[in-house]
C-alpha cells in the first residue's frame, strides 16, 4: 500500500489527468466500456469475463454434445459421418474441461478469494489479466480447427497446393481428449524433411498447440492465487479461519502446478515427434506410447479433482448458510480436501487396468484409489453433519447443493465400481464409465458451480435472480441429467462401447439410447434456461441488499455491487465464518485504520497482458498452418512469438504504476450492516 | 419441503426405472452384455462387480437414508424464519473418526476379493491346466513342446480388424495362413491370448468371456480365456483407434473339442479350386488383375503377399464381413433367437445376403463404376479403410490410384469369394 502514487488521492479515476508509464506510453487508466474490459487487472472484473466466456464455451460443449446424442439417438444413424462424430466427442470433452469448468472455477476464484480473504485484489493483478486472455486466445485457437474443418468439407481449399498434398484431412482434432499415442503421434520413419508417418492430420497440431496454450493460463492463475492466499490475507485471517472455498482453491492451484507440467513435457514431447520425426512414442522405432498414457493421466487424474475440489468448495460455502450452522468438521473438510490432493497424484493409472500393468501396480492402484473414496466420503458426512441439528431454508442455491450432494454421491459409487480392477476390465472403456463420470462432473460440478452463480450473483451483481425460473431450470437439469446418464449404466454393463459413432440393432440398446438422447435434450433446456436466467439478472435482475443470504463469509459484509477497492477498510478477523458471528452477537470485524481520504492504492490498467497473450493466438493458429505446410505459416509461429516477447517485455518495464483511491472513512466502530432486517 | 420432492423424486424415479430393467433377466442377456458371464474369467470379474454393487447399495441407504431424513427433519418450518440461529455446533470428532474407520471397513470388503480376482485373472489357475493341455484334448498334429501347453492364439489388431494366428497348430503369417475377424476357440478349454498391434492402440474384449485387455504396439500383453458354453459370441475392440473404430467388431465361435480340431484341419488346406470356365473361374483371374492380391491371400490359391489384408482362404465360411460389421444371417431370424436369451445360438448364413454383403463392401467408396466411370457406391461402408484407401499407406505411386470394377467384374469376384468356404 505504501507504492508512491503521481496523483493526490482521487474518488474516482476517470478524475486523473492521462498518465504515461515508465516507457513513456500511455496508460489505459481514463478509458472505459469495451476498453475497460480489455484492459482491466481487476479481479472483480476478470471474474466476470472468465465466468461470461467460459458459460458461452461451456454452450458450445453443450451443443457439441447434443450432436453427440442425437447421433445415437437410432442404430445406424448418418446425422453426422464417423469423422465429424469423432471431433464432437473430442471437442466436447475438450472444451467442457479446460474452456468450460475450469475458466468457470477460475471466475469463482477471480472473484471471490480476495473478497474472502479480506484483500484488495490478487497478489499479480496484471498476470491475472494475462491467464484471462489467455485462456480466452488459446480456447479460440483451438476452436478455429472448427473453422478449417469447415473449409475443408465446403471445399474451400481445393485449389491450394498445400490442401492437394496433404496425406490426411481431418482439421479439427479427432483423438478422444486424451489424444492416445501412437494414434496422435507417428509411425515408420521419418523423411529426410524429419516427418514421420501419421494417422491423423493437423486436428491433432490444433489440439496440442491449444491445450498447451491454456496450460500456460491455468499455470500464471494458480501462481497467482497460491501468493494471494498465502500473502495477502486480512489481519486475524490464519490458515485455519480461511472460508473453504478459499482452501480448496489453494489446493486446486497447487493440483495445477503439480498436474500441469506432465501435460506439458508430454504435448512437446508429442509435437517433436510430429514436427520432427522423434520417437518418444513411436513404436516402429522403440518409442513406447504406454509412456503416453502415464504421462497424459497423471495430469489427467489429478485434473479431476482440479474440476471437482472448487465445486465442492462452493457447496461446503453454501450448505452452512442455508442449515445456518458452521460446517460440520472444519478441519477434517480441510484436511480431506488436501489428502484429496495428494492422492489424486496416486490413483493414475487406474485409468490403464486394461494396458496389462501386471497384478501388482493393478493391485496397488485398486487399494489407492478404494482408499480416495475415504476422504471424499469424509466430505459427504461432513456437509450432512452440517444440516444436520441445522435449520434448513430451501433456495436455489441450497437446492443444487443438495443435488451435488445426491449426485455427486451417486457417482461416487460407480467409482468404487470401477476402483476394483477386476470389474474395471469390464467396464472400461464402456458407457458405464461415461455414466459414472458424468454423474461426477455434470451431477456434481455442474451443479456445484449452478449453485455457486445462484449464491453469489446477488454479490456480483447486485441483483437477485428469478427464483422460480431457477427451480424450473434446476427441475429440467436435474430431471435430463438423470435420464441422460442414469440408462448409460445399463448400456456400459450390457456392452456398449464408447466413442463409437454408431451401433447396429440387434444389441439391446436401442431403447435407452433413445431415451438417453432426449434427457440430453432436456438437460441442455435447463442449462440454456438457467444461463439465460442468470444472463437477463445480470442486465434486469430484480436489485437486491447485499447479504441476501444472511451469509457467512466476508465477501458478505461489503456492498454490491463491489467497490473497485473491495474494502473501504482492512478487516480484521476474529474467528471463522466472522461476519455471521460479526451479525450474530460473536466477535466483532474490525478494521484498519487505512483508506478514506489518504485513499488506498490501485493498479493501474494495462495493455500488456493483452498483447502478450495476442501473441498465443497468432502461434496457436500458425503452428497448425505450419502443419498443413501453408507457405510462410513458419514466419507467422516466429512473428508470435515476437509479439509475446515484446508484450511481456513493455510489460515488464511500463512500471507497475497505480494510483491512490479514495474510500469512505472509517466509522469509530463498525456498524452491522443492513442484513439482519433484509428478510 | 415440495422443493426437496421435487430434487430426489427424478433421481428415485431413474434409479426405480434402472432396478426395474434389473428386474427383467433378459434385458441383462443381451449380445455383448457383461452381466451374463460364460466362462470362468467374466464369472469372476461379475462376481466382484456385484460385491461393489451390494456395498454401494448399502452405502446408498445408509448415506442416502441420512441426507434425506436430515434435510426433512431440520427443514425450516413455518414461523423460524426470524428465530435466532441454531446451536452453533463445529463438529464430533469421534463421530468422525468412527465413520471414518466405517468407511475403511467397508472398502476392505471390496478390496479381498479385488485382489483375490486380480491374480486369479493373471495366471491360469493350477487346477485348470491338465485339462486344458493340448495333449489332453487336441485330436491332431502337434508339436512335442506344445504338448504340454495351453492353447495359444496370438491376436493381432490392425485399423480396422483382428487377425487371429495358432502357432501351435500352424495357422500363422508364415504358413499363410491366419484367422481373420473370427476367432474359434474349444469349449471348456483355457485359452492363452497373446496380444499384438501392428498400428494404433486396440482392445480386445468379450463381454460374455472376458473383460478387455489391451493391444498396444511395441508391447507383449496377454490374457486367458475360457468359454464354458459352445456358440456365437460378440466381441468389440475397446479402444479409441481412429475413424472406423466403431466398426471394429469380431466373433468368437466356440465349438466342441472335436468339432474344433476338424476347423483347424479345414484352415490348413488350400482354398476350392474354382471350375474351370465358371464365372468364379474369371473371378479368381480379376482377383490377381484388380490387385487385390497386392494385400489379401487365399490359401493355395494366391500366397504372395505378406498379408496385409485379412486371408481369404475361408472368407465364405464366416458368419461376418468387413470387421464384424456386414453381418450374413438373416436379422430377423437372429432377433427371434436372440429374444429367447439365446445369442450364443447362430441363426445359418443367409447366401443371399451374404452376396448383397460382398458385393456392396468390394464396391463401395466409389470402386465399382459404370460404363462412364461414375461411382455407383459412392459412400464409404467404414470410413478411411485401408482397402479403399491407399493414401494411408503414404506410398508415392499408390496415393491416387483407385482400383475401380465395373458390374461385370465385381459380380465375378464376389462369386469367387462365394466358393471359399
Amino acid at each position: 500500500m505504501a507504492h508512491a502514487a503521481h496523483h493526490a488521492p482521487v474518488a474516482d479515476k476517470t478524475e486523473l489527468p492521462p498518465e504515461r508509464s515508465d516507457i513513456g506510453l500511455l496508460r489505459p487508466d481514463r478509458t472505459t466500456g469495451l476498453l475497460d474490459w480489455l484492459t482491466t487487472v481487476d479481479h472483480k472484473k476478470i471474474g466476470i469475463l472468465y465466468g461470461a466466456f467460459a458459460m458461452l464455451f461451456f454452450l458450445l460443449g453443450g451443443v457439441e454434445a447434443l450432436a453427440i446424442r442425437t447421433q445415437l439417438a437410432a442404430p445406424e444413424n448418418a446425422f453426422i459421418s464417423a469423422r465429424t462424430y469423432n471431433q464432437m466427442f473430442t471437442m466436447h470433452g475438450t472444451t467442457m474441461i479446460f474452456l468450460g469448468v475450469m475458466p468457470l472455477s477460475a471466475a469463482f476464484f477471480n472473484f471471490l478469494v480476495p473478497l474472502q480473504i479480506g484483500a484488495r485484489d490478487v497478489a499479480f493483478p496484471r498476470l491475472n489479466a494475462f491467464s484471462l486472455w489467455t485462456f480466452v486466445f488459446g480456447a479460440l485457437a483451438l476452436n478455429a480447427s472448427w473453422v478449417f474443418e469447415v473449409g475443408h468439407l465446403a471445399g474451400w481449399f481445393r485449389d491450394f497446393a498445400w490442401y492437394q498434398s496433404l496425406t490426411y484431412t481431418d482439421f479439427a482434432p479427432a483423438n478422444g481428449w486424451f489424444s492416445y499415442a501412437p494414434l496422435s503421434g507417428t509411425f515408420g520413419q521419418a523423411d529426410a524433411a524429419l516427418h514421420a508417418p501419421r494417422f491423423t492430420g493437423v486436428g491433432t497440431d490444433f489440439w496440442i498447440i491449444g491445450i498447451q496454450i491454456l496450460g500456460v493460463a491455468s499455470l500464471a492463475a494458480s501462481f497467482n492465487f497460491i501468493v494471494t492466499i498465502l500473502n495477502m490475507r486480512a489481519p486475524g485471517m490464519t490458515m485455519m479461519r480461511l472460508p473453504v472455498f478459499t482452501w480448496m482453491t489453494l489446493v486446486t492451484a497447487f493440483l495445477i502446478i503439480f498436474a500441469f507440467p506432465a501435460i506439458t513435457v508430454a504435448l512437446i514431447q508429442l509435437m517433436f515427434d510430429r514436427t520432427f520425426g522423434a520417437n518418444f512414442f513411436n513404436p516402429t522405432n522403440g518409442g513406447q506410447p504406454i509412456l503416453w498414457q502415464h504421462l497424459f493421466w497423471i495430469f489427467g487424474h489429478p485434473e479431476v479433482y482440479i474440476l471437482v475440489l472448487p465445486a465442492m468448495g462452493i457447496v461446503s460455502e453454501i450448505l452452512p448458510t442455508f442449515s445456518k450452522k458452521p460446517l460440520f468438521g472444519y478441519p477434517i473438510i480441510v484436511f480431506s480436501g488436501a489428502v484429496i490432493g495428494f492422492l489424486g497424484f496416486a490413483v493414475w493409472s487406474h485409468h490403464m487396468f486394461t494396458t496389462g500393468l501386471g497384478p501388482i501396480p493393478t493391485a496397488a492402484f485398486s487399494l489407492l484409489t478404494m482408499a480416495i473414496a475415504v476422504p471424499t466420503g469424509v466430505k459427504i458426512f461432513n456437509w450432512i453433519g452440517t444440516i444436520w441439528g441445522g435449520r434448513v431454508r430451501f433456495t436455489p442455491p441450497m437446492v443444487l447443493s443438495l443435488g451435488f450432494i445426491w449426485m455427486f454421491m451417486l457417482g461416487g459409487f460407480s467409482g468404487i465400481m470401477h476402483s476394483a480392477a477386476p470389474a474395471d476390465a469390464q467396464q472400461q472403456d464402456t458407457y458405464f464409465v461415461v455414466a459414472h463420470f458424468h454423474y461426477v462432473l455434470v451431477g456434481g460440478v455442474l451443479l456445484g458451480l449452478m449453485a455457486g452463480l445462484y449464491f453469489w450473483f446477488p454479490k456480483i451483481f447486485g441483483r437477485m435472480p428469478n427464483a422460480t425460473v431457477a427451480y424450473v431450470a434446476s427441475g429440467l437439469v436435474i430431471f435430463g441429467f438423470n435420464m441422460a446418464f442414469g440408462p448409460m449404466h445399463y448400456l456400459g454393463l450390457a456392452g456398449q462401447p464408447r466413442r463409437t459413432h454408431t451401433y447396429q440393432a440387434g444389441y439391446g440398446w436401442e431403447d435407452w439410447n433413445l431415451v438417453a438422447t432426449i434427457g440430453a435434450f432436456v438437460l441442455g433446456i435447463g442449462v440454456f434456461l438457467a444461463f439465460a436466467n442468470l444472463a437477463w439478472t445480470a442486465f434486469r435482475g430484480r436489485r437486491c441488499e447485499s447479504d441476501p443470504w444472511d451469509a457467512r463469509t466476508l465477501e458478505w459484509s461489503l456492498p454490491s455491487p463491489v467497490p473497485a477497492y473491495n474494502f473501504a477498510q482492512t478487516p480484521v478477523v476474529a474467528t471463522r465464518d466472522a461476519w455471521f458471528a460479526h451479525k450474530h452477537g460473536g466477535p466483532k470485524v474490525g478494521a484498519l485504520d487505512d483508506g478514506g481520504p489518504a485513499g488506498v492504492h490501485m493498479p493501474s490498467q494495462s495493455w500488456m497482458p493483452l498483447l502478450a497473450s495476442a501473441g498465443f493466438l497468432i502461434v496457436g493458429l500458425a503452428v497448425p498452418m505450419m502443419a498443413m505446410g501453408i507457405p510462410h505459416a513458419g514466419w507467422a509461429v516466429v512473428s508470435g512469438l515476437g509479439v509475446l516477447f515484446l508484450g511481456i517485455w513493455l510489460w515488464a518495464l511500463e512500471g507497475p504504476g497505480g494510483y491512490q483511491l479514495v474510500t469512505p472513512a472509517a466509522t469509530p466502530s463498525p456498524a452491522p450492516a443492513p442484513a439482519e432486517a433484509a428478510r | 419441503m415440495t422443493s426437496v420432492v421435487r430434487l430426489l423424486k427424478p433421481a428415485l424415479l431413474a434409479l426405480v426405472a434402472l432396478l426395474a430393467t434389473g428386474c427383467s433377466k433378459a434385458d441383462w442377456m443381451v449380445r455383448q452384455s457383461a452381466m451374463d458371464p460364460k466362462g470362468p474369467v467374466s464369472q469372476v470379474q461379475f462376481d466382484v462387480f456385484m460385491a461393489t454393487v451390494w456395498l454401494a447399495l448399502v452405502l446408498f441407504v445408509l448415506v442416502g437414508g441420512a441426507l434425506v431424513y436430515a434435510v426433512v427433519r431440520y427443514r425450516e418450518r413455518a414461523g423460524q424464519a426470524d428465530a435466532p440461529p441454531p446451536e452453533q455446533g463445529h463438529g464430533n470428532p469421534l463421530v468422525e473418526i468412527g465413520l471414518i474407520m466405517a468407511s475403511v471397513a467397508a472398502l476392505v470388503v471390496i478390496a479381498i476379493p479385488t485382489l483375490e480376482a486380480i491374480w486369479y485373472m493373471e495366471e491360469i489357475p493350477a487346477e485348470r491346466q491338465p485339462d486344458s493341455k493340448l495333449a489332453a484334448w487336441y485330436k491332431g498334429a502337434v508339436p512335442a513342446e506344445a504338448a504340454d501347453e495351453v492353447l495359444t492364439v496370438d491376436v493381432v489388431g490392425k485399423q480396422w480388424w483382428f487377425r487371429f494366428e495358432y502357432p501351435q497348430l500352424g495357422l500363422t503369417q508364415e504358413t499363410k495362413r491366419t484367422v481373420p475377424n473370427e476367432l474359434v476357440i474349444p469349449k471348456g478349454k483355457v485359452v492363452r491370448i497373446n496380444l499384438r498391434s501392428e498400428d494404433v492402440i486396440h482392445s480386445f474384449w468379450v463381454p460374455k468371456i472376458a473383460g478387455k485387455v489391451d493391444m498396444i504396439p511395441g508391447r507383449r500383453n496377454h490374457m486367458w480365456i475360457q468359454a464354458d458354453q459352445a456358440g456365437h459370441y460378440y466381441g468389440q475392440c475397446a479402444e479409441f483407434c481412429g475413424d472406423s473404430h466403431a466398426y471394429m467388431l469380431f466373433r468368437v465361435v466356440v465349438l466342441e473339442p472335436a468339432a474344433f480340431a476338424a476347423w483347424v484341419e479345414s484352415q490348413k488346406a488350400p482354398a476350392p479350386e474354382p471350375a474351370p470356365g465358371s464365372l468364379a473361374a474369371k473371378g479368381k483371374q480379376l482377383f490377381a488383375q484388380k490387385t487385390c492380391i497386392m494385400c489379401h491371400r487365399v490359401a493355395g490359391h494366391y500366397e504372395a503377399s505378406a498379408g496385409f489384408g485379412p486371408d481369404l482362404a475361408r472368407v465364405a465360411s464366416r458368419h461376418t464381413l468387413a470387421g464384424a460389421w456386414l453381418d450374413h444371417r438373416d436379422p430377423a431370424a437372429q432377433a427371434a433367437i436372440d429374444a429367447k436369451g439365446d445369442t450364443e445360438v447362430s441363426a445359418p448364413i443367409d447366401p443371399a445376403l451374404q452376396r448383397r454383403n460382398f458385393h456392396d463392401w468390394i464396391g463401395s467408396s466409389g470402386v465399382l463404376v459404370d460404363a462412364a466411370g461414375k461411382p455407383l457406391i459412392p459412400q464409404d461402408i467404414k470410413p478411411g479403410n485401408r482397402m479403399h484407401y491407399y493414401r494411408m499407406f503414404n506410398v508415392a505411386g499408390l496415393r491416387e490410384t483407385k482400383t475401380t470394377l465395373t458390374q461385370e467384374e465385381l459380380d465375378a469376384i464376389v462369386e469367387y469369394l462365394m466358393t471359399l468356404k
